[in-house]
């Protein structure tokens, strides 16, 4: 039986890639400045975004050899935070072949691969979607 | 090794949130340690790096404050600082019509002129 799909006011899909500008700190501030104002979000990565909610670096990047003691947070510790202070009203979706492709397996637990002739559904299910970038 | 080492920054803003220290210009401090020796050129959308202005917000994400995001006008300075020179060319920084200065220790160049000196470099790549 196909997923049932929670209606969201937005749909952000973030399919530009870490690390090569800045689409995925405006996705995340989008994000929480939509649900600050009461409204409830969907975000589904597809490419290299995919590998946001990755677990494999736990909770805090690799240190800063200049600033030896000092946290970062990872992005998968961000996206968490983002889920637990909104939740019930922020879903996060990932699409399955993007992140088999880049050996993406072991994502946050509250993430929903979804195969990405799924992506319709998530679209239908919003009353409007945002695209940031591309693969 | 003898010799200095041009590095030329020609793209800014590669990501903030999901960086945050690890940018190029924190790349460039160690290849300034290693090299011996690091000039940078700042071209495009990177001149803006040598704006003269506050340190980068906090985010708010979910009930936690993020003040650790990349900050490059905090890189240029730790590079300034440990003998890097830094130029900044001026019809780039001229577009972007800030009214703000350059940070202290960046110079203006006009187009072309670093590039004349390639051949003084043992080394000149963009970063």
């Amino acid at each position: 039986m196909a997923r049932q799909i929670p209606h969201t006011d937005v749909l952000i899909t973030l399919m530009g890639a870490p690390h090569a500008s800045d689409q995925v700190t405006t996705a995340l501030r989008l994000t929480q400045s939509l649900l600050e104002r009461g409204a409830t979000v969907q975000v589904w990565t597809c490419g290299y975004a995919t590998m946001l909610t990755q677990r494999s670096l736990g909770s805090d990047k690799p240190r800063n050899l200049a600033d030896w003691n000092r946290e970062y947070p990872s992005t998968a510790a961000l996206v968490e935070e983002l889920l637990t202070a909104w939740e019930g009203r922020l879903y996060w979706y990932g699409c399955r072949f993007c992140s088999d492709d880049r050996g993406a397996v072991d994502h946050l637990p509250q993430v929903v691969l979804r195969p990405p002739g799924g992506y319709a559904a998530n679209v239908a299910a919003a009353d409007k979607t945002l695209h940031l970038g591309g693969i | 090794m003898d010799g200095r080492v041009l590095a030329i920054v020609e793209r800014g803003y590669r990501g903030a949130l999901e960086k945050q220290f690890f940018d190029e210009l924190y790349l460039a401090t160690e290849l300034h340690r290693q090299l011996g020796g690091l000039d940078i050129l700042l071209r495009g959308s990177a001149v803006s790096y040598a704006v003269d202005a506050g340190p980068v917000p906090a985010l708010r994400i979910g009930g936690r404050t993020v003040d650790t995001l990349t900050d490059p006008r905090k890189g240029l300075r730790v590079l300034l600082d440990l003998g890097v020179r830094v130029w900044v060319e001026e019809p780039d920084i001229a577009a972007l019509g800030s009214p703000r200065p350059l940070i202290q220790g960046v110079a203006l160049t006009r187009p072309g002129e670093i590039a004349e000196q390639w051949g003084d470099y043992r080394l000149v790549f963009f970063l």
